[in-house]
Protein backbone atom coordinates (compact mmCIF):
# COMPACT_ATOMS: atom_id res chain seq x y z
CA UNK A 1 0.00 0.00 0.00
CA UNK A 2 1.21 3.38 -0.74
CA UNK A 3 1.24 5.75 2.05
CA UNK A 4 1.30 8.70 0.24
CA UNK A 5 0.19 9.76 -3.16
CA UNK A 6 0.59 12.76 -5.31
CA UNK A 7 -0.95 13.09 -9.03
CA UNK A 8 0.55 16.11 -10.61
CA UNK A 9 0.55 18.35 -7.75
CA UNK A 10 0.89 21.89 -8.53
CA UNK A 11 1.03 25.13 -6.32
CA UNK A 12 0.87 28.82 -7.04
CA UNK A 13 1.21 30.95 -4.43
CA UNK A 14 -0.53 34.28 -4.98
CA UNK A 15 1.58 37.42 -6.06
CA UNK A 16 2.44 39.47 -2.63
CA UNK A 17 3.87 43.27 -2.48
CA UNK A 18 6.34 43.39 -5.36
CA UNK A 19 7.12 39.77 -6.29
CA UNK A 20 5.08 37.91 -8.82
CA UNK A 21 3.43 35.06 -8.46
CA UNK A 22 5.72 31.64 -7.33
CA UNK A 23 5.13 27.96 -9.05
CA UNK A 24 6.34 26.27 -5.81
CA UNK A 25 5.52 22.66 -7.00
CA UNK A 26 5.22 22.35 -10.59
CA UNK A 27 2.99 18.51 -11.68
CA UNK A 28 4.80 16.40 -8.81
CA UNK A 29 4.22 12.61 -8.83
CA UNK A 30 5.36 10.41 -6.34
CA UNK A 31 4.22 7.61 -4.22
CA UNK A 32 5.94 6.92 -1.14
CA UNK A 33 5.22 3.08 0.08
CA UNK A 34 4.46 1.36 3.47
CA UNK A 35 7.41 0.70 6.14
CA UNK A 36 10.04 2.91 3.75
CA UNK A 37 12.13 5.55 4.99
CA UNK A 38 11.69 8.21 1.89
CA UNK A 39 14.05 11.31 1.46
CA UNK A 40 13.04 14.61 -0.19
CA UNK A 41 15.87 16.43 -1.26
CA UNK A 42 15.99 19.59 -3.41
CA UNK A 43 17.72 23.13 -3.20
CA UNK A 44 16.11 25.88 -0.79
CA UNK A 45 13.23 27.06 -2.24
CA UNK A 46 13.12 23.85 -4.61
CA UNK A 47 8.90 23.12 -2.91
CA UNK A 48 10.17 20.17 -0.20
CA UNK A 49 8.49 21.92 2.54
CA UNK A 50 5.36 22.89 0.16
CA UNK A 51 4.97 19.35 -0.54
CA UNK A 52 4.81 18.23 3.01
CA UNK A 53 2.56 20.90 3.39
CA UNK A 54 -0.08 20.24 1.31
CA UNK A 55 0.00 16.31 2.26
CA UNK A 56 -0.87 18.06 6.04
CA UNK A 57 -3.32 20.12 5.00
CA UNK A 58 -1.37 23.16 5.91
CA UNK A 59 -0.85 24.30 2.16
CA UNK A 60 -3.79 24.02 -0.43
CA UNK A 61 -2.89 22.48 -3.88
CA UNK A 62 -3.76 24.43 -6.71
CA UNK A 63 -4.32 21.48 -8.60
CA UNK A 64 -3.35 17.49 -8.88
CA UNK A 65 -4.06 14.86 -6.27
CA UNK A 66 -2.66 14.21 -2.81
CA UNK A 67 -3.52 11.45 -0.55
CA UNK A 68 -1.98 10.45 2.19
CA UNK A 69 -3.18 6.91 4.09
CA UNK A 70 -5.17 6.17 1.34
CA UNK A 71 -7.28 9.39 2.16
CA UNK A 72 -7.42 12.53 0.37
CA UNK A 73 -5.22 15.00 2.57
CA UNK A 74 -8.42 17.61 2.99
CA UNK A 75 -9.90 14.89 5.13
CA UNK A 76 -8.40 16.49 8.52
CA UNK A 77 -9.41 13.53 11.16
CA UNK A 78 -6.76 11.02 9.17
CA UNK A 79 -4.00 13.43 10.66
CA UNK A 80 -4.74 11.28 14.04
CA UNK A 81 -2.21 9.05 12.30
CA UNK A 82 -0.05 11.23 11.13
CA UNK A 83 2.86 12.55 13.88
CA UNK A 84 5.09 15.68 12.16
CA UNK A 85 8.25 17.61 13.06
CA UNK A 86 8.03 21.15 11.41
CA UNK A 87 11.55 23.31 10.47
CA UNK A 88 11.93 25.62 13.41
CA UNK A 89 8.81 24.45 15.02
CA UNK A 90 7.67 26.50 18.24
CA UNK A 91 6.03 24.96 21.03
CA UNK A 92 3.96 26.99 23.65
CA UNK A 93 7.22 28.03 25.89
CA UNK A 94 5.25 27.84 29.35
CA UNK A 95 4.55 24.22 29.08
CA UNK A 96 7.51 21.81 30.35
CA UNK A 97 8.36 19.08 28.45
CA UNK A 98 5.88 16.54 29.54
CA UNK A 99 3.14 19.71 28.50
CA UNK A 100 4.26 19.78 25.77
CA UNK A 101 3.53 16.10 25.12
CA UNK A 102 0.38 15.94 27.13
CA UNK A 103 -0.81 18.94 24.93
CA UNK A 104 -0.47 17.41 21.23
CA UNK A 105 -1.55 14.42 22.86
CA UNK A 106 -5.11 15.55 23.66
CA UNK A 107 -4.58 17.61 20.13
CA UNK A 108 -4.13 14.67 18.54
CA UNK A 109 -7.74 12.62 20.09
CA UNK A 110 -5.96 10.23 22.46
CA UNK A 111 -7.41 9.53 25.73
CA UNK A 112 -5.53 10.84 28.89
CA UNK A 113 -4.60 7.43 30.05
CA UNK A 114 -3.02 6.48 26.75
CA UNK A 115 -1.53 9.72 26.88
CA UNK A 116 0.13 9.01 30.37
CA UNK A 117 1.59 5.71 29.40
CA UNK A 118 3.82 6.90 26.27
CA UNK A 119 4.96 10.12 27.76
CA UNK A 120 8.30 8.21 29.37
CA UNK A 121 8.82 5.86 27.66
CA UNK A 122 9.14 8.36 24.38
CA UNK A 123 11.25 10.73 26.23
CA UNK A 124 13.76 7.96 27.15
CA UNK A 125 13.76 7.18 23.51
CA UNK A 126 14.70 10.27 22.50
CA UNK A 127 16.79 11.30 26.10
CA UNK A 128 14.85 13.57 27.53
CA UNK A 129 13.15 11.97 30.23
CA UNK A 130 15.34 14.01 32.78
CA UNK A 131 13.96 17.16 31.70
CA UNK A 132 10.49 16.01 31.56
CA UNK A 133 9.74 18.76 34.52
CA UNK A 134 11.82 22.01 33.27
CA UNK A 135 10.24 24.56 31.14
CA UNK A 136 10.66 24.41 27.41
CA UNK A 137 11.84 27.85 27.27
CA UNK A 138 15.18 26.76 28.92
CA UNK A 139 16.01 24.05 26.57
CA UNK A 140 18.66 24.27 24.13
CA UNK A 141 18.10 24.20 20.25
CA UNK A 142 19.40 20.32 20.06
CA UNK A 143 16.85 19.52 23.33
CA UNK A 144 13.66 21.02 21.07
CA UNK A 145 14.12 18.94 18.45
CA UNK A 146 14.49 15.62 20.53
CA UNK A 147 11.65 16.91 22.00
CA UNK A 148 10.03 18.02 18.59
CA UNK A 149 10.69 14.06 17.57
CA UNK A 150 8.79 12.64 20.83
CA UNK A 151 5.81 15.12 20.12
CA UNK A 152 5.34 13.55 17.01
CA UNK A 153 5.70 9.80 18.02
CA UNK A 154 3.04 10.80 20.99
CA UNK A 155 0.01 9.54 18.90
CA UNK A 156 1.98 6.23 17.34
CA UNK A 157 1.54 7.89 14.11
CA UNK A 158 1.76 5.16 11.22
CA UNK A 159 3.70 7.91 8.99
CA UNK A 160 5.91 10.64 10.41
CA UNK A 161 6.80 13.57 8.48
CA UNK A 162 10.78 15.09 9.68
CA UNK A 163 11.74 18.40 8.71
CA UNK A 164 15.00 18.86 9.43
CA UNK A 165 14.95 16.49 12.75
CA UNK A 166 18.67 16.97 13.24
CA UNK A 167 18.99 20.37 12.96
CA UNK A 168 21.01 21.73 15.74
CA UNK A 169 21.95 18.38 17.15
CA UNK A 170 25.79 17.27 17.91
CA UNK A 171 26.97 14.31 16.23
CA UNK A 172 26.31 11.77 18.56
CA UNK A 173 22.74 13.36 18.66
CA UNK A 174 22.52 12.72 14.95
CA UNK A 175 23.53 9.27 15.31
CA UNK A 176 21.15 8.29 17.70
CA UNK A 177 18.56 10.50 15.97
CA UNK A 178 19.12 7.61 12.95
CA UNK A 179 18.86 5.13 14.98
CA UNK A 180 15.39 6.24 16.23
CA UNK A 181 14.32 6.08 12.65
CA UNK A 182 15.80 3.15 11.94
CA UNK A 183 13.64 1.52 14.70
CA UNK A 184 10.78 3.17 13.65
CA UNK A 185 10.72 1.46 10.52
CA UNK A 186 12.07 -1.58 11.57
CA UNK A 187 8.18 -1.52 13.51
CA UNK A 188 6.56 -0.89 9.99
CA UNK A 189 6.34 3.11 10.34
CA UNK A 190 6.66 5.24 7.02
CA UNK A 191 8.99 7.69 7.75
CA UNK A 192 9.42 11.03 5.03
CA UNK A 193 12.58 12.59 5.79
CA UNK A 194 13.84 16.40 4.33
CA UNK A 195 17.21 17.25 5.17
CA UNK A 196 20.03 19.20 3.77
CA UNK A 197 22.37 16.13 5.22
CA UNK A 198 22.36 14.36 2.62
CA UNK A 199 25.19 11.83 4.37
CA UNK A 200 22.22 11.16 6.60
CA UNK A 201 19.64 10.58 4.08
CA UNK A 202 21.99 8.04 2.33
CA UNK A 203 22.63 6.33 5.81
CA UNK A 204 19.06 5.78 6.47
CA UNK A 205 16.28 6.70 3.63
CA UNK A 206 15.77 3.39 1.06
CA UNK A 207 14.30 6.00 -1.58
CA UNK A 208 14.69 9.20 -2.20
CA UNK A 209 13.38 12.16 -4.57
CA UNK A 210 15.09 15.41 -5.34
CA UNK A 211 12.83 18.14 -6.66
CA UNK A 212 14.10 21.48 -7.92
CA UNK A 213 12.27 24.47 -8.65
CA UNK A 214 9.30 22.61 -8.20
CA UNK A 215 9.83 19.84 -10.02
CA UNK A 216 10.85 16.24 -9.37
CA UNK A 217 13.51 15.39 -11.24
CA UNK A 218 14.76 12.06 -10.13
CA UNK A 219 13.06 9.21 -7.82
CA UNK A 220 14.07 5.85 -6.93
CA UNK A 221 16.17 4.04 -3.94
CA UNK A 222 19.49 5.06 -3.38
CA UNK A 223 21.27 2.16 -4.54
CA UNK A 224 19.71 3.20 -7.80
CA UNK A 225 20.22 6.81 -7.63
CA UNK A 226 23.62 6.37 -6.24
CA UNK A 227 24.90 3.74 -9.01
CA UNK A 228 26.05 5.04 -12.37
CA UNK A 229 25.06 3.08 -15.25
CA UNK A 230 27.68 3.65 -17.94
CA UNK A 231 30.78 3.68 -15.78
CA UNK A 232 32.00 -0.11 -14.32
CA UNK A 233 35.51 -0.26 -12.42
CA UNK A 234 37.71 -3.60 -13.56
CA UNK A 235 39.92 -5.54 -11.54
CA UNK A 236 42.33 -7.80 -13.31
CA UNK A 237 43.83 -10.79 -12.20
CA UNK A 238 46.70 -10.96 -13.65
CA UNK A 239 48.76 -7.89 -15.93
CA UNK A 240 48.75 -4.44 -15.21
CA UNK A 241 46.20 -2.05 -16.07
CA UNK A 242 48.78 -0.08 -18.32
CA UNK A 243 48.68 -2.88 -20.84
CA UNK A 244 44.89 -3.28 -20.67
CA UNK A 245 44.92 0.35 -21.82
CA UNK A 246 47.87 0.15 -24.25
CA UNK A 247 45.94 -2.58 -25.74
CA UNK A 248 41.99 -1.32 -25.79
CA UNK A 249 42.74 2.66 -24.75
CA UNK A 250 42.19 3.18 -28.42
CA UNK A 251 39.00 1.21 -28.78
CA UNK A 252 37.42 1.99 -25.53
CA UNK A 253 37.24 5.19 -23.41
CA UNK A 254 39.24 3.75 -20.20
CA UNK A 255 41.05 5.49 -17.18
CA UNK A 256 43.89 3.85 -15.14
CA UNK A 257 42.95 3.52 -11.52
CA UNK A 258 46.11 1.79 -9.79
CA UNK A 259 48.25 -1.48 -10.56
CA UNK A 260 45.58 -3.40 -11.52
CA UNK A 261 42.63 -1.41 -11.32
CA UNK A 262 40.80 1.01 -13.94
CA UNK A 263 37.25 2.12 -14.76
CA UNK A 264 35.58 2.08 -18.66
CA UNK A 265 32.77 4.14 -19.66
CA UNK A 266 30.34 2.43 -22.19
CA UNK A 267 27.36 3.64 -23.67
CA UNK A 268 25.91 0.26 -22.97
CA UNK A 269 25.30 -2.53 -21.78
CA UNK A 270 26.29 -4.28 -25.74
CA UNK A 271 29.45 -2.20 -25.80
CA UNK A 272 30.11 -3.46 -22.18
CA UNK A 273 30.05 -7.02 -22.92
CA UNK A 274 31.89 -6.64 -26.03
CA UNK A 275 34.99 -5.26 -24.62
CA UNK A 276 34.65 -7.73 -21.81
CA UNK A 277 34.84 -10.19 -24.67
CA UNK A 278 37.75 -8.54 -26.53
CA UNK A 279 40.00 -9.02 -22.74
CA UNK A 280 39.00 -12.64 -22.18
CA UNK A 281 39.58 -13.53 -25.75
CA UNK A 282 43.14 -11.48 -25.33
CA UNK A 283 43.76 -14.27 -22.32
CA UNK A 284 43.14 -11.65 -19.19
CA UNK A 285 41.70 -12.79 -16.23
CA UNK A 286 39.16 -10.48 -14.90
CA UNK A 287 38.52 -10.19 -10.90
CA UNK A 288 36.00 -8.39 -10.57
CA UNK A 289 33.29 -5.37 -12.82
CA UNK A 290 31.78 -3.25 -10.61
CA UNK A 291 29.52 -0.50 -11.73
CA UNK A 292 30.55 2.78 -10.12
CA UNK A 293 28.78 4.40 -7.04
CA UNK A 294 29.06 7.54 -6.59
CA UNK A 295 27.91 9.39 -2.79
CA UNK A 296 24.16 10.97 -2.68
CA UNK A 297 26.07 14.60 -2.57
CA UNK A 298 28.04 14.09 -6.12
CA UNK A 299 24.97 12.46 -7.80
CA UNK A 300 22.69 15.14 -6.32
CA UNK A 301 25.02 18.43 -7.48
CA UNK A 302 25.24 16.80 -11.02
CA UNK A 303 21.49 16.13 -11.50
CA UNK A 304 20.52 19.94 -9.94
CA UNK A 305 22.87 20.85 -12.34
CA UNK A 306 21.77 19.09 -15.21
CA UNK A 307 18.82 20.12 -14.54
CA UNK A 308 19.69 23.46 -14.13
CA UNK A 309 21.30 23.54 -17.99
CA UNK A 310 24.92 22.45 -16.50
CA UNK A 311 27.07 24.68 -14.12
CA UNK A 312 28.31 27.92 -15.80
CA UNK A 313 26.19 27.53 -19.41
CA UNK B 1 -15.72 19.31 20.72
CA UNK B 2 -12.54 18.00 22.24
CA UNK B 3 -10.26 19.74 20.68
CA UNK B 4 -12.17 23.35 21.12
CA UNK B 5 -11.54 22.69 24.66
CA UNK B 6 -7.94 21.61 24.48
CA UNK B 7 -7.22 24.92 22.73
CA UNK B 8 -9.62 26.83 25.10
CA UNK B 9 -7.65 25.66 27.91
CA UNK B 10 -4.45 26.74 26.60
CA UNK B 11 -5.66 29.78 26.08
CA UNK B 12 -6.32 30.35 29.42
CA UNK B 13 -2.59 28.86 30.51
CA UNK B 14 -1.41 31.21 27.94
CA UNK B 15 -3.11 33.70 29.44
CA UNK B 16 -1.89 33.09 32.59
CA UNK B 17 1.52 32.75 31.52
CA UNK B 18 1.96 35.48 30.06
CA UNK B 19 1.08 37.00 33.56
CA UNK B 20 -2.25 38.72 32.17
CA UNK B 21 -4.55 36.57 34.11
CA UNK B 22 -2.64 37.67 37.34
CA UNK B 23 -2.05 40.84 36.15
CA UNK B 24 -6.29 41.17 36.25
CA UNK B 25 -6.83 38.98 39.30
CA UNK B 26 -4.08 41.64 41.29
CA UNK B 27 -6.23 44.98 40.04
CA UNK B 28 -9.39 43.17 41.06
CA UNK B 29 -7.76 42.03 44.33
CA UNK B 30 -6.42 45.63 44.98
CA UNK B 31 -10.17 47.10 44.15
CA UNK B 32 -11.45 44.66 46.10
CA UNK B 33 -9.36 45.70 49.03
CA UNK B 34 -10.04 49.14 48.71
CA UNK B 35 -13.84 48.92 48.64
CA UNK B 36 -13.27 46.63 51.68
CA UNK B 37 -11.72 49.26 53.56
CA UNK B 38 -14.44 51.71 52.20
CA UNK B 39 -17.13 49.54 53.55
CA UNK B 40 -14.86 48.89 56.87
CA UNK B 41 -13.89 52.43 57.27
CA UNK B 42 -16.54 54.79 56.19
CA UNK B 43 -20.42 55.23 56.81
CA UNK B 44 -20.94 53.92 53.11
CA UNK B 45 -24.87 54.40 52.97
CA UNK B 46 -24.40 58.24 54.02
CA UNK B 47 -21.18 58.50 51.31
CA UNK B 48 -23.08 57.28 48.36
CA UNK B 49 -26.63 58.08 49.56
CA UNK B 50 -26.61 61.66 48.10
CA UNK B 51 -25.11 60.81 45.26
CA UNK B 52 -26.63 62.52 42.16
CA UNK B 53 -26.34 61.35 38.27
CA UNK B 54 -27.20 64.45 36.19
CA UNK B 55 -28.39 66.75 38.94
CA UNK B 56 -30.84 63.84 39.91
CA UNK B 57 -31.23 61.90 42.47
CA UNK B 58 -30.52 57.70 42.03
CA UNK B 59 -34.35 56.24 42.04
CA UNK B 60 -34.94 52.82 43.79
CA UNK B 61 -35.66 51.47 47.32
CA UNK B 62 -31.94 52.02 48.33
CA UNK B 63 -30.19 54.80 46.35
CA UNK B 64 -26.87 54.16 48.04
CA UNK B 65 -26.63 50.77 46.75
CA UNK B 66 -27.84 51.81 43.02
CA UNK B 67 -24.99 55.07 43.49
CA UNK B 68 -22.02 52.15 44.52
CA UNK B 69 -23.18 50.27 42.04
CA UNK B 70 -23.08 52.61 39.21
CA UNK B 71 -19.36 53.98 40.61
CA UNK B 72 -18.07 50.46 40.64
CA UNK B 73 -19.60 49.02 37.17
CA UNK B 74 -19.11 52.19 35.00
CA UNK B 75 -15.10 52.36 35.69
CA UNK B 76 -15.14 48.61 35.53
CA UNK B 77 -16.46 48.31 31.87
CA UNK B 78 -14.58 51.01 30.49
CA UNK B 79 -11.44 50.40 31.95
CA UNK B 80 -11.77 46.38 32.18
CA UNK B 81 -12.72 46.10 28.64
CA UNK B 82 -9.73 48.48 27.74
CA UNK B 83 -7.08 46.15 29.65
CA UNK B 84 -8.71 42.86 28.14
CA UNK B 85 -8.66 44.15 24.65
CA UNK B 86 -5.04 44.80 25.37
CA UNK B 87 -4.46 41.46 26.60
CA UNK B 88 -5.68 39.39 24.28
CA UNK B 89 -5.21 41.03 21.12
CA UNK B 90 -2.17 38.90 20.65
CA UNK B 91 -3.74 35.28 21.07
CA UNK B 92 -4.88 35.24 17.06
CA UNK B 93 -1.34 36.77 15.63
CA UNK B 94 0.25 34.10 18.20
CA UNK B 95 -0.99 31.32 17.23
CA UNK B 96 -0.46 32.37 13.68
CA UNK B 97 3.61 32.60 13.96
CA UNK B 98 5.54 29.88 12.05
CA UNK B 99 6.52 26.99 13.28
CA UNK B 100 3.16 27.39 15.91
CA UNK B 101 0.28 26.82 13.43
CA UNK B 102 1.94 24.33 11.16
CA UNK B 103 1.93 22.20 14.21
CA UNK B 104 -1.48 22.82 14.79
CA UNK B 105 -2.86 22.39 11.42
CA UNK B 106 -1.21 19.36 11.46
CA UNK B 107 -2.77 17.53 14.02
CA UNK B 108 -6.93 15.92 13.69
CA UNK B 109 -7.81 19.04 14.34
CA UNK B 110 -10.53 21.92 11.80
CA UNK B 111 -9.50 25.23 11.34
CA UNK B 112 -13.18 25.76 12.74
CA UNK B 113 -12.42 23.94 16.08
CA UNK B 114 -8.93 26.06 15.87
CA UNK B 115 -11.09 29.93 16.20
CA UNK B 116 -13.70 28.29 18.61
CA UNK B 117 -10.94 27.63 20.73
CA UNK B 118 -9.42 30.26 20.95
CA UNK B 119 -12.28 32.46 21.32
CA UNK B 120 -14.06 30.14 24.48
CA UNK B 121 -10.72 30.41 25.49
CA UNK B 122 -10.09 34.43 25.42
CA UNK B 123 -13.61 34.64 26.80
CA UNK B 124 -13.17 32.13 29.63
CA UNK B 125 -10.02 34.21 31.21
CA UNK B 126 -11.87 37.60 30.94
CA UNK B 127 -15.07 36.65 32.72
CA UNK B 128 -13.50 35.00 35.29
CA UNK B 129 -11.82 37.47 36.21
CA UNK B 130 -14.33 39.83 35.90
CA UNK B 131 -16.92 37.55 37.95
CA UNK B 132 -14.35 37.16 40.81
CA UNK B 133 -14.38 40.84 40.94
CA UNK B 134 -18.21 41.48 40.53
CA UNK B 135 -18.85 38.60 42.95
CA UNK B 136 -16.45 40.34 45.67
CA UNK B 137 -18.05 43.22 45.36
CA UNK B 138 -21.99 41.69 45.29
CA UNK B 139 -20.37 39.85 49.19
CA UNK B 140 -19.92 43.09 49.96
CA UNK B 141 -22.50 45.12 49.05
CA UNK B 142 -25.16 42.45 50.68
CA UNK B 143 -23.16 42.31 53.51
CA UNK B 144 -22.62 46.18 54.20
CA UNK B 145 -26.54 47.46 53.02
CA UNK B 146 -28.05 44.34 53.11
CA UNK B 147 -28.63 44.06 49.21
CA UNK B 148 -28.27 40.72 48.03
CA UNK B 149 -29.89 41.27 44.61
CA UNK B 150 -28.12 38.43 41.81
CA UNK B 151 -29.41 41.48 39.10
CA UNK B 152 -25.75 42.74 39.88
CA UNK B 153 -23.99 39.56 39.51
CA UNK B 154 -25.82 39.36 36.02
CA UNK B 155 -23.35 42.51 35.42
CA UNK B 156 -20.48 40.20 34.93
CA UNK B 157 -22.21 38.42 32.03
CA UNK B 158 -22.74 41.22 29.81
CA UNK B 159 -19.24 42.79 30.45
CA UNK B 160 -17.82 39.30 29.14
CA UNK B 161 -20.62 39.73 26.49
CA UNK B 162 -19.17 42.96 24.86
CA UNK B 163 -15.83 41.51 25.84
CA UNK B 164 -17.15 38.36 23.34
CA UNK B 165 -18.50 40.79 20.81
CA UNK B 166 -15.11 42.97 20.38
CA UNK B 167 -12.67 40.00 21.00
CA UNK B 168 -14.54 38.31 17.93
CA UNK B 169 -13.86 41.52 15.76
CA UNK B 170 -10.03 41.04 16.77
CA UNK B 171 -10.17 37.20 15.97
CA UNK B 172 -11.26 38.46 12.48
CA UNK B 173 -8.96 40.84 12.36
CA UNK B 174 -6.33 39.20 13.67
CA UNK B 175 -7.03 36.51 11.20
CA UNK B 176 -6.99 38.45 7.97
CA UNK B 177 -4.45 40.97 9.08
CA UNK B 178 -1.81 38.76 11.62
CA UNK B 179 -1.53 42.38 13.37
CA UNK B 180 -2.06 42.79 17.32
CA UNK B 181 -1.35 45.95 16.79
CA UNK B 182 -4.23 46.47 13.83
CA UNK B 183 -6.56 44.50 15.67
CA UNK B 184 -6.24 46.11 19.11
CA UNK B 185 -6.26 49.83 17.22
CA UNK B 186 -9.67 48.87 15.31
CA UNK B 187 -11.15 47.78 18.87
CA UNK B 188 -10.25 50.68 21.23
CA UNK B 189 -11.72 53.10 17.54
CA UNK B 190 -15.25 51.24 17.80
CA UNK B 191 -15.63 50.72 21.46
CA UNK B 192 -14.14 53.82 22.39
CA UNK B 193 -15.25 56.05 19.24
CA UNK B 194 -17.59 54.89 17.05
CA UNK B 195 -20.04 52.93 19.19
CA UNK B 196 -20.45 56.25 21.52
CA UNK B 197 -20.49 58.32 18.03
CA UNK B 198 -22.85 56.08 16.07
CA UNK B 199 -24.89 55.94 19.61
CA UNK B 200 -25.86 59.65 19.44
CA UNK B 201 -26.69 59.19 15.88
CA UNK B 202 -30.33 60.88 16.55
CA UNK B 203 -29.07 63.97 18.10
CA UNK B 204 -26.25 64.75 15.57
CA UNK B 205 -28.53 64.37 12.74
CA UNK B 206 -30.96 67.01 14.37
CA UNK B 207 -28.10 68.99 13.99
CA UNK B 208 -27.07 67.89 10.79
CA UNK B 209 -30.54 67.98 9.07
CA UNK B 210 -29.37 65.10 6.25
CA UNK B 211 -31.43 62.36 5.62
CA UNK B 212 -28.48 61.10 3.62
CA UNK B 213 -26.33 61.29 6.52
CA UNK B 214 -28.99 59.60 8.60
CA UNK B 215 -29.17 57.04 6.87
CA UNK B 216 -25.45 56.06 6.56
CA UNK B 217 -25.15 56.80 10.48
CA UNK B 218 -28.06 54.06 10.94
CA UNK B 219 -26.20 51.75 8.36
CA UNK B 220 -23.31 51.58 10.50
CA UNK B 221 -24.90 51.73 14.24
CA UNK B 222 -25.79 48.28 12.63
CA UNK B 223 -22.73 46.91 11.80
CA UNK B 224 -20.58 47.95 14.24
CA UNK B 225 -20.60 46.41 17.47
CA UNK B 226 -23.20 48.60 19.23
CA UNK B 227 -21.01 48.65 22.71
CA UNK B 228 -22.14 51.97 24.31
CA UNK B 229 -25.03 50.68 24.33
CA UNK B 230 -24.26 47.47 25.82
CA UNK B 231 -22.68 49.65 28.48
CA UNK B 232 -26.63 51.19 29.06
CA UNK B 233 -27.95 47.83 29.46
CA UNK B 234 -25.28 46.86 31.92
CA UNK B 235 -26.38 49.74 34.03
CA UNK B 236 -30.14 48.82 33.89
CA UNK B 237 -29.41 44.81 34.75
CA UNK B 238 -27.31 46.11 37.74
CA UNK B 239 -29.89 48.38 39.14
CA UNK B 240 -32.47 45.92 38.87
CA UNK B 241 -34.25 48.31 36.12
CA UNK B 242 -36.09 47.20 32.96
CA UNK B 243 -34.54 46.40 29.65
CA UNK B 244 -35.99 49.37 27.55
CA UNK B 245 -34.56 47.43 23.94
CA UNK B 246 -32.98 44.11 23.72
CA UNK B 247 -31.76 45.13 19.87
CA UNK B 248 -28.34 45.80 20.60
CA UNK B 249 -28.08 42.09 22.45
CA UNK B 250 -29.48 40.56 19.21
CA UNK B 251 -27.26 42.34 17.08
CA UNK B 252 -24.18 41.76 18.89
CA UNK B 253 -24.61 38.18 19.12
CA UNK B 254 -25.39 38.28 15.21
CA UNK B 255 -22.15 40.48 14.67
CA UNK B 256 -20.37 37.68 17.25
CA UNK B 257 -21.81 35.04 14.95
CA UNK B 258 -21.13 36.80 11.62
CA UNK B 259 -17.34 37.68 12.32
CA UNK B 260 -16.26 34.12 13.91
CA UNK B 261 -18.03 32.50 10.68
CA UNK B 262 -16.48 35.17 8.80
CA UNK B 263 -12.97 34.36 10.18
CA UNK B 264 -13.10 30.68 9.50
CA UNK B 265 -13.81 30.92 6.31
CA UNK B 266 -10.79 33.11 5.65
CA UNK B 267 -8.62 31.19 7.69
CA UNK B 268 -9.73 27.92 5.54
CA UNK B 269 -8.86 29.61 2.58
CA UNK B 270 -5.54 30.86 3.82
CA UNK B 271 -2.20 28.95 3.27
CA UNK B 272 0.43 28.77 5.99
Amino acid sequence: MNIVEVENLTKIFSASGKSGAVKALDGVTLSVGEGTIFGLLGPNGAGKTTLVKILLGIVRPTSGNAKLLGEDVSHYKIKSRVGYLPENHKFPNFLTGEGVMKYFGELAGMKKSEIENRIDPLLSLVKMKKWKRTKIKSYSKGMMQRLGIAQALINNPDVIFLDEPTDGVDPIGRKEIRDILLKLKNEGKTIFLNSHLLSEIEMVCNSIAILNKGKLIREGTVEEITTTKEIYDFEIAEGSATDILAKFGTAYSLVAKGNAAFSGKFDDVDRLNSFIDSMRGAGVLIKSVVPKKVSLEDMFISVIEDSEGGKNE
Amino acid sequence: MNNVWTISKLTFREAFSRKIFLFFAGISTFLLLVFLAVFLFTDVAALFGSVKINGKELSGSNPAVAAIKLFILNPLYGFGLFLAIFSSASFIPHMLEKGNIDLLLSKPISRRQLILGKFFGGVAVVFVNVFYLVFGLWLMIGYGLGDWSVDFLLASLVITFVFALLYSLMILLGIVSRSSVLAMMISYLVFLILSPVLSSREIISTFLNSEIFSAVMNFFYYVVPQTSDLGSILNSIALGNPIESYSPIIVSLAFIVAAIEFSVFVFSKKDY
